[in-house]
C-alpha cells in the first residue's frame, strides 16, 4: 500500500487560504480566552476537588443548587465517566476533611439509600497553585526558547526557528481556545491542569517532529538543487516528505484516539488535547511553518539587498 | 567490515536486553508472588509472609513501583513555616517591632513568591539602615554574638532554616514509620517544602494530624483569680459603653454570658459554642481588648467541650500565664495508659532528670493551684497540684479515644517539629479508582499497539513486521529503563508509553519511506537500504533531540505524576531510537544477506 506516491501539491500557493483559516481560529481562540477566561483546574486555581461514586445515578443540576448554600459558594459539579460518578470542585478555605464531611452529610440527606464513596480528594493551596501556574508558564516559554535555539543552530537561519515557533504557538493557542470554549459544555473535564500542560508540551514536541523532518528535507534539497528557487524547493520538500508525514500522523492519531476512548476518565482531557494537537500539528507543519519560512526568508533577503 | 559492524550491534542488543531482563525480573517475580499469596487463606498468607519476609521485601523494593494514582494513597506537600521559625529563634529577644517586621516580610514573600529570609532582612534594614539584627539573634554554637553583622545573621538564619527542614523530614519519617506505611517516600522540594507520599493510606485526617502535629507541649501556671476577674470585668465594661460603627456587625451578642462573670469556675475566662469561637477570637484580638488583658496573661481555648447546651458543644476559655514553665523537650518517654477509675485512655509521660527536677520545683511551689497542660495551643487539662511531684511524671487525658492517644505518643516520641508545617497540597486517590486507571491504561497500551501493528504490516509489509518486532522490544526496554532507574509508573506515564508507540514507528516510517524512494530512483535493494538508513538519520536525530529537550523541561518543572510522564517520554525516545535504528537494521541485514533476497517495504 502506498499513499502519495509522488505528489506535487502546491502547499505554498495554498498559504493564503491557510493563513485565513489559521488566523480565524487564532482570533476566535484569543477572543474566547479573553472573554471567557482560561478554565483553570484545581492545580492552577487552588481549592478542593472530590470524585464521588454513587450506587445509583444522580442529577448534577439539582445537586449543584442543593449544595450551594451549605458550601457557601456555587460548586462546580460534572459527571465523571458514568452518571453515577461526579467530580465536584469548590473554592473554600475550610478544612478539607470538614468540607468532605459536610458534602457527605448533605448527600445522605438528599439521596437516602444511595450509598456514596469518595474516590479522590485533591487539595491545592492558593499559593501552591500560583507556583504551579508559574512553573507551567515557564516550562512552555522555556521549551519554545530551547527549540528556537536548537533549530537556529541546526538549520542556520532564524527564519526556520521563527517559522517553527510560530507553528507551535499556533497549535498551543488554538488547543487552548478550543478547551476554553468547550469548558461550557464538554461531557468530560477540560479544565487546564498540570496534565494538560504535559499534553501541550507533547504537542509541541510532536508538531516539532513534523516540522523538523520537513526542514531537514529542505536542508538536503538545497544542497542538491542549488539553482531551484526557494519556494519551489520548499514545495518539493513538503511533497517528498508528505507520505511520511501522513503515515506518522495517522499512527499517532490512532494511539491518542485509543487513549481518549479507553484511557479512562482521569486522562480524558489530556488525551483530547493530544487528539486535537496531532491534527493541528500536522496541519501547521504542512501549511503554516513552511509558508512562514518562505515569507520570512524573502523579507530577510529583500532587507539585506536594500 | 559490515559483518563486524553487525556483530557489535548484536552485542549491544544482547547487552541491552540482558540488562532489561535483569531489572524487570524482580517485578515479574513480585507479581507472581502476589498472585500466589492472593490464592492462600489469611492464616497461610501470614505464615508465608513471615517465613519469606526478607525475600518479599527485596522483591518489592526492586520491582517497578506504581505511582499513587495507580495504587491509591495519599500525596502531601508540606511547607515549613519559616516566619514562625525566625520568631522562635529570636525567642525571648522578640518584641512587637520584630513581630511586625516578620509579618510584613511574610506577606511580601507570599505575594511576590520571594524568599522569606531575604525579605525579612531587607525589610529590617529598610526601616532603619543602622539597626542590627544581632539585637534579636544569639547563638553560642554558631558564634552569633552582639557584634555579628546583619549578613552573618542572615546566613545563620538560612542555615537554621535548612536544619529545620532536615529535622522536620527526620521527624516525619519517624512518625510515618511508626504509623506503619509500606514504602513511604519523604523528599525535600525546593528550600522549604517537603513532599510525602504514602501508598495505600486513605485515613486522611489521621495522617494530616500526624504530619502537621507540632506536639508543642507546654506546662503553664494560671493567674490569680482576682487578676482574671479584673480582666473579664474590664472587657465587659468596655463593651457596655461601646458604640459600634455603622457598617460593623454587633460584635457582642451576649457578652455577659461569654465572659462568664458569675464565675462557675474560678479559672475559666468564659465559654462559647464551638462555631462561635472564631468570632470570640476576633474580639480577643482587637487592639483595645488586648490592652485590657495583662501582658503576663494569655487566654487559650480548652481542647474538648466541657458541657453541652441543647446539643451544641460548649468550649471553655482558660486564662494561663504567658510564661511557659516547662516544654515537651523534657519528655523522655510517653506511653498510652488507662485511667484507673474510668478506664479512659490517657497519655502518661516521664521526664528526663533535668525536667523532673524543674517539675518538682514547680509543683512544690504551687500546691493547691492548677497547672495547665497545653498541647498545640489548646488546654487539655488544668489539674490542681496536690503534692510535690518528684518522679517527673505527668499525664494528658481527654484525647478522645485510644487511637488519638497512640498518635500523640507517636508525635511526642518523635520530637517536636522545629517549626509549624502547613499542608499546601494534598491528593488522595482511592484504591478502586487506581485499579480502574490501571485497567484503562493496559487496554490503551494493548489496543494502541494492536492498531499500529496492523497498520504497519498492511502499509509496509515485511518492513512493517520488523518494525513491529522492534516496537514490542521498545516497550520492554522502556519498562526496563524505568525499573533500572527506580522510577515509578504513573497514569500519565502509561499515557507516555502509549504515545511512544505512536511516535516510535516514526523513525521506521522515515527510514522505510526513504528506502522506497531510493528504490524508485532505481537502486538495488541493498543499496536502497544503506542509503535509506543513512539519509533518514539526520531527520530522525533532529526530531528526537528536540522532543527530548522538551521532555527534560517537563521533568524539571513538573511535579508528581507529570514527572512520571516526562520520564517515560525520555525513556521512550532513547529506547525507540535504539530499536528503530539498530534492531531493525540488524534484522533487515540478516534477511538480505543473500544478494537475491527480497524484502518488501510495501
Amino acid at each position: 500500500m502506498r499513499w502519495f506516491e509522488s505528489p506535487s501539491f502546491d502547499f505554498i500557493k495554498a498559504h493564503n487560504i491557510a493563513y485565513f483559516f489559521s488566523g480565524t481560529l487564532i482570533v476566535i481562540s484569543i477572543v474566547a480566552i479573553f472573554t471567557m477566561g482560561l478554565n483553570y483546574g484545581i492545580d492552577f486555581r487552588g481549592g478542593q476537588e472530590f470524585v464521588f461514586e454513587f450506587q445509583e445515578p444522580v442529577n448534577v443540576v439539582e445537586m449543584r443548587s442543593e449544595l450551594t448554600e451549605p458550601l457557601g459558594s456555587v460548586p462546580e459539579i460534572k459527571l465523571f465517566g458514568s452518571d453515577r460518578e461526579i467530580l465536584l470542585r469548590v473554592d473554600t478555605e475550610e478544612d478539607v476533611t470538614r468540607t468532605r464531611e459536610l458534602i457527605l452529610a448533605n448527600f445522605a440527606a438528599m439521596y437516602p439509600g444511595n450509598e456514596v464513596t469518595v474516590q479522590k480528594t485533591d487539595l491545592v493551596g492558593p499559593r501552591f497553585a500560583e507556583d504551579l501556574r508559574r512553573g507551567a508558564l515557564y516550562s512552555i516559554i522555556f521549551a519554545l526558547a530551547v527549540v528556537f535555539i536548537y533549530i537556529f543552530i541546526r538549520f542556520k537561519g532564524w527564519w526556520f526557528s521563527a517559522g517553527a515557533i510560530a507553528a507551535l504557538a499556533h497549535d498551543v493557542l488554538i488547543v487552548l481556545g478550543i478547551f476554553t470554549i468547550m469548558g461550557e459544555f464538554a461531557p468530560f473535564d477540560v479544565s487546564i491542569n498540570q496534565a494538560l500542560i504535559a499534553a501541550f508540551l507533547t504537542i509541541v514536541g510532536y508538531s516539532l517532529n513534523d516540522t523538523v523532518v520537513v526542514f531537514d528535507r529542505i536542508r538536503e534539497n538545497s544542497i542538491i538543487y542549488k539553482t531551484m528557487n526557494f519556494t519551489d524547493m520548499i514545495n518539493k520538500s513538503l511533497n517528498d516528505t508528505l507520505s511520511r508525514t501522513v503515515v506518522t500522523s495517522v499512527t499517532t492519531l490512532f494511539v491518542v484516539s485509543v487513549l481518549f476512548i479507553f484511557g479512562g476518565e482521569v486522562l480524558k482531557g489530556f488525551a483530547f488535547a493530544l487528539v486535537i494537537g496531532v491534527i493541528l500539528g500536522t496541519y501547521s507543519s504542512l501549511f503554516v511553518a513552511s509558508a512562514l519560512v518562505v515569507e520570512l526568508q524573502k523579507r530577510a533577503i529583500a532587507k539585506a539587498k536594500s | 567490515m559490515k559483518k563486524q559492524n553487525n556483530g557489535f550491534k548484536i552485542g549491544c542488543i544482547a547487552l541491552f536486553l540482558g540488562l532489561t531482563i535483569y531489572y524487570l525480573f524482580p517485578t515479574v517475580q513480585w507479581n507472581l508472588e502476589q498472585r500466589h499469596m492472593a490464592s492462600m487463606t489469611e492464616a497461610e498468607r501470614i505464615q508465608y509472609e513471615t517465613d519469606n519476609i526478607a525475600k518479599l521485601q527485596r522483591l518489592r523494593e526492586r520491582s517497578l513501583s506504581l505511582g499513587l494514582d495507580l495504587q491509591g494513597g495519599m500525596y502531601v506537600t508540606l511547607e515549613v513555616g519559616t516566619p514562625q521559625l525566625v520568631l522562635d529563634i529570636a525567642g525571648e529577644f522578640a518584641d512587637e517591632y520584630l513581630e511586625d517586621v516578620i509579618r510584613v516580610a511574610r506577606d511580601r514573600s507570599f505575594d511576590q513568591r520571594t524568599n522569606f529570609i531575604d525579605e525579612f532582612v531587607n525589610e529590617f534594614q529598610s526601616r532603619d539602615a543602622d539597626a542590627m539584627l544581632s539585637r534579636y539573634f544569639r547563638s553560642d554554637a554558631e558564634n552569633i554574638t552582639r557584634r555579628s553583622t546583619n549578613s552573618e545573621i542572615a546566613s545563620f538564619l538560612r542555615r537554621q532554616e535548612t536544619a529545620a527542614v532536615e529535622r522536620a523530614i527526620e521527624i516525619i519519617r519517624s512518625r510515618v514509620d511508626r504509623f506503619g506505611v509500606t514504602e513511604p517516600s519523604i523528599l525535600q522540594q525546593g528550600s522549604n517544602r517537603i513532599v510525602v507520599e504514602l501508598p495505600g493510606v486513605d485515613d486522611e485526617e489521621r495522617v494530616r494530624d500526624l504530619l502537621r502535629g507540632t506536639a508543642r507541649l507546654e506546662f503553664r501556671l494560671t493567674p490569680e483569680t482576682e487578676e482574671i476577674n479584673a480582666a473579664k470585668q474590664a472587657i465587659v465594661n468596655f463593651f457596655s459603653t461601646y458604640e459600634p460603627d455603622e457598617d460593623e456587625e454587633d460584635p457582642i451578642p451576649n457578652l455577659l454570658e461569654i465572659f462568664d462573670l458569675r464565675g462557675t469556675n474560678q479559672y475559666s475566662f468564659g465559654y462559647a459554642a464551638g462555631r462561635d469561637s472564631a468570632a470570640v477570637n476576633r474580639i480577643l484580638e482587637r487592639e483595645e481588648i488586648r490592652n485590657l488583658i495583662p501582658r503576663n496573661m494569655t487566654v487559650l481555648w480548652g481542647a474538648n467541650p466541657f458541657a453541652q447546651d441543647n446539643g451544641i458543644d460548649l468550649y471553655e476559655m482558660i486564662a494561663v500565664r504567658s510564661q511557659v514553665e516547662l516544654t515537651g523537650d523534657v519528655i523522655s518517654e510517653a506511653r498510652v495508659a488507662f485511667y484507673p477509675t474510668t478506664n479512659a485512655p490517657e497519655v502518661s509521660m516521664t521526664m528526663d532528670s533535668e525536667g523532673a527536677r524543674r517539675w518538682a520545683r514547680i509543683t512544690g511551689a504551687n500546691i493547691g493551684r492548677p497547672v495547665a497542660i497545653v498541647l498545640d495551643g489548646l488546654v487539655y487539662s488544668y489539674p490542681t497540684v496536690r503534692n510535690q511531684i518528684n518522679n517527673g511524671r505527668s499525664s494528658i487525658s481527654g484525647m478522645g479515644g485510644l487511637r488519638a492517644s497512640e498518635d500523640l505518643v507517636n508525635i511526642l516520641m518523635s520530637g517536636a517539629l522545629p517549626a509549624p508545617l502547613e499542608i499546601i497540597e494534598e491528593r488522595t486517590v482511592g484504591a478502586s479508582l487506581g485499579e480502574a486507571s490501571i485497567r484503562a491504561g493496559l487496554y490503551s497500551v494493548m489496543f494502541g499497539l494492536g492498531v499500529v501493528a496492523i497498520f504497519m504490516i498492511v502499509y509496509y509489509r515485511t518492513g512493517g513486521g520488523i518494525a513491529n518486532l522492534a516496537l514490542m522490544l521498545n516497550i520492554i526496554f522502556i519498562l526496563g529503563i524505568l525499573a533500572g532507574f527506580q522510577a515509578t509508573l504513573t497514569l500519565p506515564g502509561i499515557a507516555g508509553i502509549v504515545l511512544t508507540i505512536g511516535m516510535a514507528v516514526d523513525a521506521n516510517v522515515l527510514i522505510f519511506d526513504r528506502i522506497r524512494e531510493e528504490m524508485r530512483g532505481g537502486k538495488t535493494l541493498r543499496a536502497a537500504i544503506d542509503n535509506g538508513y543513512a539519509n533518514a538519520m539526520s531527520a530522525i536525530i533532529d526530531a528526537n533531540v528536540t522532543t527530548f529537550f522538551v521532555a527534560v523541561i517537563l521533568y524539571s518543572f513538573g511535579v508528581g505524576p507529570i514527572k512520571g510522564f516526562a520520564v517515560t517520554l525520555m525513556a521512550g525516545i532513547v529506547a525507540s531510537l535504539f530499536s528503530a535504528i539498530v534492531i531493525t537494521r540488524v534484522i533487515i541485514d540478516y534477511l538480505t544477506r543473500e544478494k537475491t533476497a527480497i524484502v518488501s517495504f510495501g
